[in-house]
């Protein structure tokens, strides 16, 4: 059985941050990926400035291969269904269009962990100090001896339900799928990522160019029909936005876990066993959890040298400096905080300023609109309650962490 | 360079049997960059703008390589310990912010040693990165793989030479012990930095501040000779008026030269010093009164020392009777600070209309309780003098402000500039920190020593004296309720540097971790000058590499 300080599940953005922080401190980490390296992986890839300051500072210059086509994207444009469109640059320039398959994978091998491809993580169990954490690699089962346990294995975590069997059927869960096609004639610019406040169409509708394609996603309450759903933004983006594609060339999609932020619902992990990155619940608006996953990663890597340094409880470490993450993620969820605040790393006010007041009246009435959508979630009387703890206290309170 | 490998490692399985796994490296066209330059970036021409693509938190360098070069040291006699329990004690500086992890260690015992040593990394290529007290903030001490040389193995005072008023000591020594052997001939050193467990070698190297710096200068200009050993191997010996060019880069030159062995330092006859303490509550005139005292000459020592923005105390002393006198008689009646018991009237009015600011009221008054005490312990005053301030400054100061881990962002600006910029800074504090100290300190500089202050601590655009101010979150004990991420502390170390990029000053700890602002804050043209210099001294860049470059 291999014995060592830390064993990370799941070959991320985040697992790479967290074994960074690790392997400086001379931590021999181990970390445990499903599929075989490099892999594929869904997202958009378009990465806040903040996350590729990170990238830049902890693993050194992107190399182009970590890029899509375009290589970068220059900001957001919103349209909301009264056919008022509004673009917003990124403060500080344009921010990378990440090729997770390879960005992730460059990134882990920056890191300096030993990387175990191909192995599952089963389970997990307590034994004095330590933890046993069992896989299954190439079919046969496989032990490892660890002090610490980090579960950066994104929303569905495997990590999670092996300590919490019960959180999946707690928390609402959402479809998010996208279709590759090939461009007729698309107005969209394709220097911006472009995003649909429509209720009609989805919970979370969306289109960017990659690689000579045209991009259409949707997202949904876990059981709509994605086809439906997606052929639906096709007719409209036709329709309203004139754009013309032609059948698409592939599709994927995956299960996410989208609200944990709104509501300062994260799951840190018990005991030894630490999560971080969106399996914690970590996603910023507009979705892009990449910068989050960075930077909750390395927390929990720091949180481990620290304890270790300190001898303390590596939770109590950790759940106190992930209060910054918190901040920095719920903020932007926050309406007191985009009321009033700068949350977010483009400037929503000033584009909105930029607007006829007849139009940015139809754009307030399209967002409630949109709002309500998420009405059946009952997350409004929880986001207004973290926003005013947030304003007496200077903080999101921690007791509703799990 | 495409970098296409395939490494075959092996682990033990469940069954404990080998199980072989492969490490496959795919066709990712990973550049290798050559220190102190910046590849085009892919993402786009004006992605994070301003910001310098360059990594801060290094990799870490890690050869085949190694093996040969240890057997080279050990048949040339240079004893190396790669336990990594060792390693481990290095893993980290004052600033903790950095983690990295030496292959090897070797304790300095000579300069004959270190050039054989740095002889042997520059064939091999190995990086080799010194360590004095490991006081650094941003992972300039430690070493991201390769040999970490701790200097604290040469602790030696040479020789005292109390008639010309000198000493020669090796420099790894702590600044107490040097205090303490000069002592005991009635003498002592000119400036120092408040913490005295920083060695000489790595003050000189930076600078150094104290709070006699606006009359004395800063600890670094103390230095009258080196003994230096270059990145190359070469001893020698460096002064003024002896190989003045290497002298030139030594001093102030962030360690990236040559490795200080020795230095000879100015020291002076000891004196019991008088303190006076002034109480402020505006950040603005307390600083504008130091700088009528330093401009005029009026004290032998002035700082200012605050908690928070509150109360902002003004320390000034002396080390003659004449000097104290004259300034009660002159200067006294123009200083606008009050009284220990008149700042405790105005802050207890101040609060009285202030109630819901109770917490900080008591925060304040348990800092008074504790602290004052402290600066005038009956063991360290004879007739009412200090005797000690070595003992008196370094235990307090660092009991006191701070905490264990040193986060001391910086900025360092000409006279004029000084009052605006700290203002600009304390904002800054107060949005990220509920309690903080700001420590103030001008520094006196010398005409002769301008090219020394090149690409330093000394801002670009400082005659006769420079100012420089430090900003300390206190981020209490081990046990702390605070407790912060690396980000949080980076954010507000950066936020501090960003208002040094857009006034034009200079910082006092700018490598490491933040070395992203050297360009930013020098200018291309100034540090590509010291960047082809450096690759002249050191070919292979193997001296300090991460700290500068």
């Amino acid at each position: 059985m291999r014995n060592v300080d830390v064993i990370i599940v799941g070959a991320s953005l985040a697992a790479a941050a967290a074994a960074k922080r690790l392997t400086d401190a001379g931590l021999e980490t181990i970390i445990l990926e499903r599929k075989e390296l490099p892999r594929h992986k869904i997202c958009s890839g378009i990465l806040s400035p903040r996350g590729h300051r990170f990238l830049l500072e902890n693993f050194g210059p992107l190399p182009r291969e970590v890029l899509h086509d375009p290589t970068w994207c220059r900001g957001v444009t919103f349209h909301f269904p009264s056919m008022v469109s509004m673009s917003l640059d990124f403060f500080g320039g344009s921010t990378p269009h990440l090729h997770r398959k390879y960005s992730d994978y460059w990134a882990i091998q920056r890191s300096g962990a030993e990387v175990h491809d191909q192995t599952s993580f089963v389970g997990l169990s307590e034994e004095n100090d330590h933890i046993i954490v069992n896989a299954r690699q190439h079919g046969e089962d496989i032990q490892y001896r660890a002090r610490h346990v980090i579960g950066a294995d994104g929303p569905s975590s495997p990590v999670i339900r092996a300590i919490y069997p019960d959180y999946p059927e707690q928390i609402p869960w959402f479809f998010v799928g996208q279709k590759f096609h090939g461009i007729i004639d698309c107005p969209l610019d394709h220097e911006y990522f472009h995003f649909f406040f429509n209720p009609n169409l989805g919970h979370y509708t969306w289109s960017h160019a990659r690689d000579g394609q045209q991009i259409v996603g949707v997202g949904f309450k876990s059981g709509d029909n994605f086809d439906a759903k997606h052929k639906n933004v096709v007719r409209y983006l036709e329709e309203k936005h004139g754009v013309k594609l032609d059948p698409h060339t592939s599709h994927e999609g995956c299960a996410e876990n989208f609200g944990p932020s709104l509501i300062n619902r994260y799951v840190f992990g018990k005991g030894n066993v630490l999560i971080t990155g969106q399996a914690a619940g970590f996603l910023n608006i507009i979705a892009e959890g990449m910068s989050c996953a960075l930077h909750s990663g390395a927390i929990s890597g720091e949180a481990i040298v620290e304890a270790r340094l300190r001898n303390r409880p590596v939770q109590e470490v950790y759940r106190k400096m992930i209060a910054s993450e918190v901040r920095r993620t719920t903020d932007q969820w926050n309406p007191l905080k985009v009321a009033f605040g700068m949350p977010h790393e483009a400037d929503f006010r000033a584009a909105l300023m930029k607007l006829s007041w007849a139009e940015r009246r139809l754009v307030v009435q399209d967002i409630w609109k949109f709002i309500v959508l998420y009405k059946e979630f009952k997350w409004g009387r929880q986001i207004v309650q973290s926003a005013l703890g947030r304003l007496s206290n200077g903080s999101y309170t921690q007791q509703r962490w799990i | 360079m495409s970098a296409s490998r395939s490494a075959n490692a092996v682990i033990t399985n469940a069954f404990g049997n080998n199980a072989a796994f492969t490490c496959r490296t795919l066709n990712l066209d990973i550049p290798v960059i050559d220190i102190g330059t910046f590849p085009a970036d892919p993402v786009a021409a004006n992605s994070l703008q301003g910001i310098k693509r360059q990594q801060t938190n290094p990799k870490r360098w890690n050869e085949p390589v190694w093996g040969e070069f240890v057997l080279a040291l050990r048949v040339s006699d240079v004893e190396i310990i790669e336990q990594k329990f060792v390693s481990g004690t290095f893993a980290t500086d004052a600033g903790g912010t950095a983690y990295g992890m030496p292959h090897g260690v070797v304790i300095a015992k000579d300069a004959a040693q270190i050039s054989t040593l740095l002889q042997a990394a520059q064939q091999y290529k190995v990086p080799v990165t010194v360590r004095g007290g490991g006081l650094t903030t941003e992972g300039e001490s430690v070493a991201f793989g390769g040999v970490l040389l701790d200097m604290t193995g040469m602790s030696r005072v040479l020789k005292i030479d109390a008639e010309n008023l000198s000493v020669r000591t090796q420099a790894g020594i702590f600044w107490h012990s040097l205090a303490e052997a000069l002592r005991r001939q009635n003498l002592d050193y000119l400036s120092a930095p408040l913490n005295m467990t920083s060695s000489v070698g790595g003050t000189l190297g930076v600078g150094g501040i104290d709070v006699n710096s606006a009359r004395l200068g800063c600890s670094a200009d103390q230095a009258i000779a080196l003994q230096v050993v270059t990145p190359t191997g070469e001893i020698v010996e460096c002064s003024d008026s002896e190989n003045s060019e290497l002298f030139q880069r030594v001093i102030l030159g962030y360690g990236q030269f040559g490795v200080i062995t020795e230095a000879t330092l100015k020291v002076r006859p000891y004196t019991p010093l008088a303190m006076h303490y002034f109480y402020y509550t505006s950040l603005s005139e307390a600083i504008a009164d130091l700088q009528m005292l330093d401009a005029n000459d009026v004290s032998d020592y002035s700082g200012i020392l605050t908690m928070m923005d509150k109360v902002v105390n003004l320390l000034v002393a002396f080390d003659s009777d004449q000097r104290e006198t004259a300034f009660k008689t002159d200067w006294l009646h123009r200083l606008r600070g009050h009284g220990e018991f008149g700042i405790a009237l105005k802050m207890a009015l101040y609060y009285a209309v202030h109630p819901w600011r109770w917490r900080e009221a008591l925060f304040l008054r348990e800092r008074k309780n504790t602290l004052f005490p402290e600066f005038r312990r009956p063991e360290h005053m004879r007739n009412g003098k200090v005797v000690d301030r070595t003992v008196v400054f370094s235990r307090a100061v660092w009991k006191h402000w701070g905490s264990r881990q040193m986060v001391i962002p910086d900025l360092a600006t000409s006279p004029e500039k000084f009052i605006d910029t700290v203002q600009k800074a304390n904002l800054v504090c107060k949005k990220y920190f509920p309690h903080y100290t700001l420590y103030c300190v001008g520094i006196k500089l010398r005409a002769d020593h301008a090219p020394h202050y090149e690409m330093s601590c000394i801002p670009p655009d400082a005659v006769t004296h420079a100012y420089g101010c430090e900003f300390e979150p206190m981020m209490g004990d081990l046990n702390a309720d605070a407790m912060y991420s690396r980000d949080t502390l980076q954010s507000f170390k950066n936020e501090i540097y960003d208002i040094g990029v857009a006034v034009g000053a200079s910082y006092y700890r700018f490598g490491g971790m933040m070395k992203g602002y050297i360009r930013r804050v020098f200018g291309d043209a100034v540090v590509d000058k010291h960047l082809a210099m450096k690759r002249k001294a050191d070919p292979n860049m193997i001296l300090n590499r991460d700290v500068i470059f």
